[in-house]
């Protein structure tokens, strides 16, 4: 049941769920909302290096800089042009949500007149593309086996280090912590919030380039196909730490690919394409035994805890 | 070449306003009213188009005895042509056929409603909305691959209940707007009575609610089943009217997004501004799919892709710029003061 394949693709999967997971929750943890574009920002990443590699004809690697650089421009444009002006309005939360879904239409408009012209203009194959072959390979595996996982490791660490060692970082978390208090003492939190709109973006569209890589089918609905399992781990993870999230995403990756694994081996291989029901049963769970997820159950956290969740 | 519009035209857009009120209303039950943000209406619809995929098919072969020995889902075209034959000529059966239907639709809508929200329905709105619309997907998944269903990749056919009455557009017509005068209707009611007033002051001060002891949680559940019986009744009458379902059609853009759109719009609240909002997103669309005609030869992308674009652009305007929708909700209507003071005195 360990094969290697299934071992490999949990770790790929979890990897990047775990980059989505952290960049939904920093967006949860600055301005409180649930941002449900999230997933359309590393559609972004996927068509920027789907252009790239096929116009420029280099490895897609090249076209992670871009990718990323392009999901946090998509990112900070949503913060700039919907989600602040609708702060400063007093807006509620549920309006709040409902600009995320009509700015996550627009991205999705936006990918698929990209795609047509890239089919029409370039003669590209644009939807229904593989990019997997354009992968290199290592001791007889695909190279993101090491590189999803690597990029975690370095991400988290880079992210540790801005928020502990860097005056910035440190006037995030206390922005994240009381927005109020820290403008008191001259902290610009519009501009703490932008930034964390920002590196959201970036590592959405960082882990939409390395998806590209790995999904078998690539279109414009790839990312947020994947919404209920960014959401099921972010929820995992409490939705109040980074670490927390990436720990979600992890174990959320991990039980989607080896539960249905699992399941496949025990009840057949029909049970493959109901997969997506697996973060949605955990997600059920987690909130009723456990609502403020994993980094509300450890009593000290290095990043902020927020009260739980219930109400 | 002209776009077609004729009297096809014009009934198909009717029915899909009608059906689209159906559907908004009850959102607007669940989010104007009560407070609920419910990020997963396309659950509900979803649960009763499906009904409809799965059950008067499933009767009609157990009652007519047509297709016998027939794999349904594979033939069901066959087993339906078959059916709608003996059905146009027995209006009782046909309408019993259609009333049961409608019914278990209704009763699974609620069940959805009810599981789906549990998990999450004493947690904070964000929460709610979150799982709502991940349960959302879920249903889709299971349509899709589970064959039996409704056919999985492809579309089931539905034995026709209106055959009978011989010029289908009138019948339709009738039938659908017989349903979206009842929602509104109920609606309207339910809005004037104590429980509309419960309901809204639950929306507007939770914390007041509960210290006059309103059980929010119960209320907010009950909100819940009943406007997902309600949509699920939409989604049910959605099948009937295209007489086929496909699963993948009831995706979360379409019947969650637009009705959240169309109460942004119009207006939560009060019925008569989401009236107004369907109106004007169904008549956008239908302008967006006629002018394509026009603009695709202009254009190096599908115009189709515009009309997404352009609702996304408006709802954000919208909640930037006009919260409140096109008619605002009026100021709740207590009783008169006479009342009181007479008791008093």
């Amino acid at each position: 049941m360990l094969d290697p394949v299934v071992v490999r693709d949990a770790v790929i999967f979890s990897s990047l769920l775990a980059l989505l997971s952290a960049g939904l929750t920093l967006t949860y943890m600055t301005t409180k909302v649930p941002n449900f574009a999230h997933g359309s920002y590393a559609t972004v990443g996927i068509y920027v290096v789907f252009a790239i590699t096929q116009l420029l004809d280099v490895s897609p690697y090249l076209g992670v800089p871009a990718a990323a650089a392009a999901g946090a421009l998509a990112s900070l444009s949503m913060y700039l042009l919907v989600i602040r002006p609708l702060m400063r309005r007093g807006s509620s939360i549920v309006a709040l949500m409902i600009s995320t879904l009509a700015f996550d239409l627009i991205l999705i408009a936006l990918l698929n007149i990209f795609a047509d012209v890239l089919a029409e203009e370039f003669k590209l194959h644009s939807r229904g593309f593989a990019l997997r072959s354009l992968d290199f390979r290592a001791f007889g595996h695909p190279g993101l086996f090491l590189v999803a996982p690597i990029t975690l490791i370095v991400v988290v660490t880079a992210l540790h280090l801005l928020l502990t060692k860097t005056k910035f970082g440190v006037a995030m978390r206390a922005a994240i912590e009381n927005p109020g208090l820290a403008s008191v003492v001259g902290i610009n939190v519009d501009l703490v919030y932008a930034v964390s709109w920002l590196l959201a973006g970036a590592l959405a569209g960082l882990a939409g380039a390395l998806m590209s890589l790995w999904c078998y089918v690539g279109d414009t609905q790839v990312g947020s196909n994947e919404l209920p399992s960014v959401f099921a781990a972010s929820i995992l993870g409490g939705l109040s730490s980074v670490y927390g999230a990436v720990a979600g995403g992890l174990i959320m990756g991990v039980a989607e690919v080896l539960g249905t694994a699992a399941l496949a081996h025990v009840l057949g291989t029909w049970v493959a394409p109901y997969r997506p029901l697996i973060p949605l049963a955990v997600m059920s769970v987690m909130l009723l035994i456990a609502p403020q997820g994993i980094a509300g159950l450890w009593p000290s956290a290095p990043v902020v805890r927020r009260r739980g969740s219930a109400r | 070449m002209a776009p077609p519009v004729n009297l096809s035209f014009f009934v198909d857009l009717f029915a899909i306003y009608a059906i689209m009120l159906v559907v908004t209303l009850s959102l607007n039950l669940e989010f104007g009213y009560a407070g609920v943000p419910n990020f997963g209406k396309v659950l509900a619809v979803a649960g009763g188009a499906y009904v409809v995929g799965y059950l008067p098919g499933r009767l009609a072969v157990a009652l007519l005895n047509v297709g016998s020995g027939m794999e349904y889902t594979a033939q069901s075209w066959k087993i339906v042509n078959e059916a709608n034959g003996i059905l146009a000529n027995d209006p009782a059966l046909s309408l019993a056929l259609f009333g049961l239907t409608l019914l278990v639709a209704a009763l699974v809508g609620a069940a959805l409603g009810y599981f789906a929200s549990y998990p999450a329905i004493r947690l904070r709105e964000d929460y709610l909305a979150m799982t709502l619309l991940a349960m959302g997907e879920g249903i889709r998944i299971v349509g899709e691959n589970y064959t039996p269903l409704v056919g999985g990749q492809l579309p089931v056919a539905v034995p026709d209940p209106l055959r009978w009455v011989g010029d289908r557009y009138l019948a339709v017509t009738i039938v659908l707007a017989v349903f979206a005068v009842l929602t509104l209707a109920y609606l309207e009611l339910l809005l004037r009575s104590p429980l509309g007033r419960t309901l809204r002051a639950m929306r507007d001060s939770e914390d007041a609610a509960k210290a006059l002891g309103k059980d929010v949680v119960k209320l907010r559940m009950k909100v819940l089943v009943v406007g997902s019986a309600i949509g699920a009744v939409g989604g049910a009458l959605h099948a009937f009217y295209l007489v086929s379902v496909y699963s993948s059609a009831y995706e979360r853009v379409t019947w969650t997004f637009w009705p959240w759109a169309m109460v942004v719009l119009g207006g939560a609240a009060n019925n008569l501004g989401v009236a107004l909002g369907v109106l004007a997103l169904v008549g956008l669309r239908k302008v967006i799919t006629i002018s394509k005609w026009a603009l695709a030869p202009h254009l190096p992308f599908d115009p189709v892709w515009l009309d997404p674009l352009l609702t996304g652009v408006l709802v954000i305007l919208m909640l930037l710029f006009r919260p409140a929708g096109l008619i605002p909700e009026k100021p709740t209507k207590t009783i008169k003061m006479e009342r009181p003071l007479k008791a008093a005195s």
